[in-house]
């Protein structure tokens, strides 16, 4: 076996048998030496030939199980997406990104005593950066995911030193032309945070998938709100004049929303046309509006699905309905 | 009209029947508590017209307390139980804080500052907006937007059914 390996990786060895501090790459190639010999060799080659891709890819998928880890954690987490996190209530969304939140601070405090002491692996990331910057910087960052979470996972001490090692390592590798001082970091790691929910605003906002850029995004967001509140207000607005006549029949209304939901292009059909030119609507929307208001209208429902919202089987009846509804307001 | 009912009764059975969509439980949750209130206003105020105001406290506190699981709800219910004016959520005027920190830290072009300046907008108009940091403000924003969808749904068909 060792025969087989070119000098770089019988130096590497070496350093892995000798010194504790070591350059990740270093570690890792070791690792993989370690524990699969078939594969090692083309890994190799494939550093030497200077893409990362493949290495770190398979090393990502490697380490894990390496250091004992689970790897089901971390790979729900970089499965987890905002249109993944939609279907879920509010709270589901909190305890995703407070997640991240910890581990961004998990590393950068990890990242700050390494800034105190570093010398040594100095010369070791200057190498191997060379190599990297040929890389993308998307591949970094998704493996700085992969390493945080790697990071939140191991508690021996020793390997926190490795592993902080490894995550500054790898923040350095990403941040090259750019500042390293966790300051910047955590203020880049908000940004992202801040532009994946705007994505998400994104899916949930009508019309803003043809919208690029934040400012633009953020006035149809802007729009969309004060919007809904204006229908709120004229809604209750008309409930308060057409309320004291009639006693309400909770399970008729009920029935009727669910069932008109799905025909209704929400935004647009609550106001009769005038009522809408006159409080400034865009032409168009009045316009479709009243298109749309006249099916809705049209549609009657019987008292028959009482029975069942009273015997509890209403969550299957409305299932499909709601499913439906749920895909009209596109969440 | 009948195609409706046979439909219906074909769709009974479903594949997960205790499932019920967060949606479904913001929309029984909401028209449970409105319903009641106002007709509680209606027999309180019994001659006297309804004020509409007090009818948008009402549609008001019916959206916080179906929404409780989220933070804007509370801010909402504070605002309602501090005033006996119903205010909407976009009358508030103090500045966000944590937005003027990190626009000072900004690069700083224009199109930054436009950024920030729509951020805080967005702040002003979500209840308790100015409290919380931009990230938590994002994602209560999406789940305000959500909830405010559904009012709009259910008001609607309250006020269909009565007229």
């Amino acid at each position: 076996m060792m025969m087989m390996m070119n000098g770089e990786a019988t130096e590497e060895a070496e350093l892995f048998l000798n010194c504790t501090d070591m350059s990740v790459l270093e570690r890792q190639r070791a690792h993989l030496n370690y524990h699969h010999h078939p594969g090692f060799f083309s890994n190799s080659s494939t550093v030497n030939g200077g893409e990362i891709d493949g290495f770190l890819a398979s090393a990502g998928l490697d380490l894990p199980g390496i250091y004992g880890d689970t790897t089901v954690y971390s790979d729900a987490r970089l499965s987890v997406s905002p249109g993944n996190v939609t279907t879920e209530s509010g709270n589901f969304k909190k305890r995703k990104f407070d997640c991240v939140d910890t581990e961004t601070k998990v590393c950068n405090e990890k990242k700050k005593m390494m800034i105190n002491r570093e010398v040594a692996v100095d010369e070791e990331e200057e190498e191997k950066s060379k190599i990297t910057e040929q890389s993308s910087k998307s591949i970094m960052k998704m493996k700085n995911k992969t390493k945080k979470e790697q990071n939140s996972f191991s508690n021996d001490s020793s390997k926190v030193t490795k592993d902080s090692l490894r995550t500054d390592y790898i923040h350095v590798r990403a941040r090259r032309g750019q500042a390293t001082d966790s300051h910047s970091i955590a203020e880049r790691a908000r940004r992202e945070k801040i532009s994946e929910r705007m994505k998400f605003l994104q899916d949930l906002v009508p019309g803003c998938d043809k919208i690029t850029g934040k400012a633009g995004m953020l006035d149809e967001i802007i729009n969309y709100v004060q919007s809904l509140q204006r229908q709120v207000e004229f809604l209750s607005m008309k409930l308060a004049t057409v309320s004291p006549r009639l006693d309400f029949n909770i399970d008729d209304i009920f029935a009727k929303e669910v069932v008109s939901a799905p025909m209704t292009n929400l935004p647009n059909t609550v106001m009769p046309p005038h009522m809408m030119v006159n409080s400034g609507y865009p032409h168009d929307m009045v316009n479709s509006g009243y298109v749309h208001f006249n099916p809705m209208q049209q549609v009657v429902t019987s008292s028959d699905p009482l029975s069942c919202f009273n015997n509890g089987q209403s969550a299957t009846m409305w299932d499909s309905d709601v499913q439906n509804l749920y895909s009209s307001l596109g969440v | 009209m009948e195609r409706q009912i046979i439909n219906k009764k074909k769709r009974v059975f479903s594949v997960e029947p205790n499932k019920i969509p967060p949606s479904e439980v913001f929309t029984r949750k909401y028209t449970s508590h409105l319903v009641p209130a106002l007709k509680k206003l209606n027999m309180n105020k019994n001659s006297s017209q309804v004020n509409q105001l007090t009818v948008k406290h009402e549609v008001d506190m019916a959206l916080a307390l179906s929404a409780q699981e989220f933070a804007w709800s509370r801010f909402l219910l504070q605002k309602l139980s501090s005033s006996n004016n119903p205010t909407t959520a976009t009358s508030s005027s103090s500045n966000g804080i944590r937005i003027q920190e990190r626009s000072g830290k900004e690069g700083g072009g224009d199109e930054d500052g436009e950024i920030e300046e729509k951020l805080r907008e967005l702040q002003k108009l979500l209840p308790g907006g100015e409290e919380m940091n931009v990230e938590e403000m994002l994602s209560e924003i999406g789940t305000y937007i959500k909830c405010l969808e559904l009012q709009t749904i259910a008001l609607k068909s309250m006020v269909q059914d009565t007229t």
